[in-house]
């Protein structure tokens, strides 16, 4: 079986304000995983499925565009399977 | 496959069996046959949800895989007509693999038949789809032209299969990525509601149908409970922060509320619940995704829920945290402005009692778009401190005095900056100008706002469009 990863990805061009998490850290659905900056405004992003953080592809005060990869949650630890 | 406990006879029945379907989507025992099961491919029966009379049809996965020829669809058209002349909900299961081809012209003849039972129906009475199997060529424009499509696990709607797919363009791709409830759910805006089991789609369909048909009232003692949350407490400190406005709609509302596309255009949320004991239509932009911008799905999705809700007589709620339209050549491209179009006209049009709550900020032509005063909004609160205007008093001096601050030493330059703002807030900003203007009515305090929604509603004149629900 595949394993079962969770890439979070910018929905829009923002400027990274501040990483939340650091690699290896075990978070839950729902958690916070980075902070954006755009329009004005700190758009938390959170993560789905929970999970361990095997990567973080920003840094903090990075300029990312819309589609660009955040960080990837290696969700097999996760008891439960995912919502389709 | 199906969690059909209930059912004495499990074993004998096949869990495709149409009349095990409706059994389980009726009200135990209210099952009255329209059709005798045949080999039509169709089956169609009434019965009754929470009470409430409907209509329901189920295509017959049991005979042809659910093909649907001239005399299933003739079934459909009939049981739709008689739902319309009774002014009850239509119930559609599906599980067809599209027109029969041995009947050739005359299976499309009929399908079409069909499509335009359902078009004359339209906004007359509510349509609701659950799709439980494949739904395939002319089936997967049956749930679509409907009001509500609910999909179960198995759940798969395309025009053309994975094998002409394939041959065509020479993409490999098998019917659940082609169609499935992820691909409806999240890209295609095709499905509402998904569910991961088919006994919680046949529930979810009971809910929809209960709402739409059993809408009672505004009880204006409910309108305040014992153990009201003050709505403040949900907000974030900082009023840079996003947040989910989720558990706000949550708390407004009498019980948790059916939310509609979820997971597509996440930036606006549309919700049905019960506001002190009333159904109603709940629209809230979502700073959590996309920091709550409007762009131009999530116009279309409220634009089309704005227009179901005025065709069934909802009243509609409007909670506005919006910095604006979501800049970006993509969304021109993507007709933002011709998607955008359709959300000022449904709001316009819309003749149910319609209020609008501004909790942070109203800025530009979002602020039109949700539901303004000038659309015809039955009345507009803010939240103290809510900001109505063209855009943030930074951004908008940083154009009115370019030149100013241009001109002005570097190190003076940001004080000016925040001089000139806090003076253009006080002249231009906040609130105030709104009030003055009459484009909001009264600032409400949070902890009283479930009251005051309630009160404006019930006092004002319910209505309901005479219009079509295009499924846009």
């Amino acid at each position: 079986m595949s394993r079962v990863v969770e890439q979070i990805q910018a929905e829009m061009v923002s400027n990274v304000l501040k990483i939340v998490v650091t690699v290896g850290d075990q978070i839950g659905p729902g958690d916070t995983v980075v902070i954006l900056e755009s329009m004005k405004m700190e758009i938390p992003v959170v993560c789905e499925s929970g999970g361990v953080i095997t990567e973080i592809a920003v840094h903090e005060g990075e300029v990312i565009q819309e589609g660009d990869l955040i960080a990837v949650i290696d969700s097999d630890q996760v008891a439960e399977p995912l919502v389709p | 496959m199906t969690a059909l406990a209930q059912v004495p006879d499990l074993e004998s029945r096949d869990p495709r069996d149409p009349s095990l379907r409706l059994e389980n989507l009726f009200d135990p025992g209210s099952l009255r046959e329209l059709n005798r099961r045949d080999e039509s491919g169709v089956y169609t029966a009434r019965g009754t949800i929470d009470g409430a009379a409907v209509v329901a049809y189920c295509t017959d996965a049991t005979k042809m895989g659910g093909a649907m020829g001239s005399e299933g669809c003739r079934h459909i058209v009939d049981a739709i007509d008689s739902a319309v002349r009774q002014r009850v909900p239509v119930i559609a299961i599906w599980h067809s693999g599209g027109a029969r081809l041995a009947e050739g012209v005359e299976a499309l003849d009929a399908v079409g038949l069909v499509f335009a039972a359902m078009v004359r129906a339209s906004g007359r009475v509510p349509q609701i789809s659950v799709v439980l199997g494949p739904a395939a060529g002319g089936a997967a424009y049956g749930p679509a032209l409907t009001d509500l499509v609910i999909m179960g696990p198995a759940g798969r709607v395309f025009v053309t299969g994975p094998d002409v797919v394939r041959s065509v363009t020479g993409e490999d791709v098998d019917m659940e990525r082609l169609g499935g409830p992820d691909t409806h759910g999240r890209r295609s805006g095709v499905v509402h509601v998904t569910v991961d089991s088919e006994a919680g789609a046949l529930q979810a369909a009971r809910t929809a149908t209960a709402l739409l048909a059993i809408q009672g009232s505004f009880d204006l003692s409910a309108a305040v409970r014992d153990n009201e949350v003050d709505l403040a407490t949900l907000m974030p400190d900082s009023p840079q922060r996003a947040y989910d406005v989720k558990p706000i709609v949550a708390a407004l509302l009498d019980e948790p509320p059916l939310e509609l596309h979820t997971r597509w255009a996440p930036n606006v949320v549309t919700a049905l619940g019960r506001l002190a004991g009333r159904s109603v239509g709940v629209i809230a932009n979502n700073p959590l995704r996309l920091g709550g911008c409007l762009n131009s799905e999530s116009a279309e999705k409220a634009a089309r829920f704005v227009r179901m809700c005025d065709a069934f007589g909802l009243p509609l709620v409007v909670l506005v945290d919006v910095p604006g339209y979501l800049p970006g050549v993509g969304q021109e491209w993507d007709g933002v402005v011709r998607r955008g179009a359709k959300l000022l006209h449904a709001f316009a049009e819309a003749v149910v009692p319609r209020v609008t709550l501004v909790t942070r900020k109203s800025y530009g032509g979002a602020y039109i778009a949700m539901n303004a005063r000038s659309l015809g909004a039955t009345a507009v609160f803010a939240w103290p401190g809510a900001e109505v205007a063209v855009m943030g008093a930074k951004a908008a001096v940083g154009i009115l005095h370019r030149k100013k601050l241009a001109a002005a030493a570097l190190e003076d330059r940001q004080a000016l900056h925040d001089h000139l703002a806090r003076e253009h807030e006080r002249i231009a900003g906040g609130v105030n100008r709104a009030l003055q203007l009459g484009v909001v009515d009264a600032v409400v305090e949070p902890a009283d706002t479930r009251r005051r929604l309630v009160e404006a509603l019930a006092a004002a004149p319910a209505g309901r469009g005479a219009h079509g629900n295009i499924p846009l």
